[in-house]
């Protein structure tokens, strides 16, 4: 177990690189999900799910050794429903939890705007959560089994690998070959939009030049009527 | 230095913040942001209004106010970081929302947001870089989630822009 002040450090380290390097990428998780859904272009998805392959192999095949500290608390509908709400409101603020505080650092007061509020909003929960003990999940928030039913959350790799007899690690081998699909699928896809792109480029061209020569024609007319017409005028 | 001066390939950057976040993965634990915010939210509200927060079951059994949560500091090294690659590669400068619509999505979307992270318990990143790569079985019923909302959201935002 490492001291809290160490367990700061590192933690201060690591978002200090993910923050530098988001910076000078422009990475945004924002835009991974709403520029593929709003504009069809994947610059942002790619990278996620390049960052999801790699997190998928180092984690289940540490946690087949037993390693790592995975996540585990109760999953429940608060779970979607939560996160429903944060997918519309990160399109709304156009940024997430990780893209408010890397643009903040760059000056932009938009996103601290939005970072405040989302301070706001955390608080108006504890609000809610408070008066209510908000029966649907009391317990799952403090960090106790609750609801047998909704017990998704504490079944991950390992857990599933000791249900099966297999190690962790051939999940996450299948995962990550599913999410490789689906990156292999996008760069199809822009492959695609690639060709489109230059078919267009291709017929502008195409129509630039025939109108460029149709005027050239049109010129040299005029210019062969009036070198005819000339000698007449001149007569 | 070149590394200032030309954008970094997304894919190089998330490759090597995921490398990182293994490693942080086997001694504390997988990175996630929301729960740093959480605390600082509860340490604001101390300083405001003092004990009398802890009159809130909230902040004594779910998040009892304390300074050296590490996740706060993850969310200050992104600021810090973010910071020094902005000021290094000559890109910081102070950006403005200009019209008001925008400033009440803003509005909106940042309460969304809080009340969101908390609802569901885990955000974005802990969804897609924590609970995905760990095959919680949960993290599908939260990706899920967060598909149907940007794509709400993202329908709103389209119908708002044509508006205009």
């Amino acid at each position: 177990m490492m001291s809290p002040v160490a367990e700061c450090f590192v933690a201060f380290i690591f978002g200090s690189v993910a923050g530098l390097l988001m910076q000078r990428s422009r990475f945004c998780n924002t835009a991974a999900l709403r520029d593929a859904i709003m504009f069809k272009t994947y610059r942002n998805t790619k990278a996620m799910l390049v960052a999801m392959m790699i997190l998928t192999i180092g984690f289940t095949g540490f946690m087949s050794l037993g390693a790592g500290h995975p996540l585990q608390f109760d999953v429940g509908l608060n779970t979607f429903a939560g996160l429903f709400l944060f997918g519309i409101g990160m399109v709304f603020a156009g940024a997430c939890t990780v893209s408010t505080w890397v643009k903040t650092g760059e000056g932009n007061l938009g996103a601290l705007w939005a970072l405040l509020f989302t301070f706001v909003g955390m608080f108006l929960f504890s609000l809610v959560w408070s008066a209510s003990w908000w029966p649907p999940a009391p317990q799952t928030m403090t960090g106790q089994i609750n609801a047998p039913a909704l017990q998704l959350g504490f079944a991950n790799a390992q857990t599933l690998g000791q249900k099966f007899g297999v190690p962790a690690i051939v999940f996450g081998l299948v995962q990550t070959v599913v999410l490789f699909g689906l990156y292999r699928a996008i760069l199809k896809r822009e492959h695609a939009q690639r060709l489109e792109h230059e078919r267009h480029e291709l017929e502008h061209a195409r129509k630039k030049a025939e109108k460029a020569a149709r005027k050239a024609a049109r010129e040299t007319a005029a210019k062969t009527t009036t070198a005819a017409t000339e000698p007449a005028t001149i007569n | 230095m070149e590394f200032f001066k030309k954008t970094l390939d997304p894919i190089i950057a998330l490759a090597a913040i995921a490398v990182l976040d293994i490693f942080m993965f086997l001694i504390m634990g997988a990175w996630t942001v929301g729960g740093g915010e959480t605390m600082m939210t509860g340490l604001i509200a101390k300083g405001m209004i003092g004990d009398e927060l802890e009159r809130l079951p909230f902040w004594s059994i779910v998040f009892p106010v304390h300074g050296d949560y590490w996740k706060i500091y993850i969310s200050l090294g992104m600021l810090f970081g973010a910071f020094v690659g902005a000021v290094l590669s000559k890109e910081f400068y102070w950006r403005v929302p200009r019209h008001l619509s925008e400033w009440v999505l803003i509005t909106l979307g940042g309460l969304l947001m809080g009340f969101g992270i908390r609802l569901a318990y885990i955000c974005n990143v802990s969804t897609f870089f924590g609970l995905m790569p760990e095959m919680n079985m949960g993290g599908y019923l939260a990706m899920s989630g967060i598909l149907a909302g940007a794509w709400v959201g993202s329908l709103i935002y389209k119908k708002l822009l044509e508006a205009e």
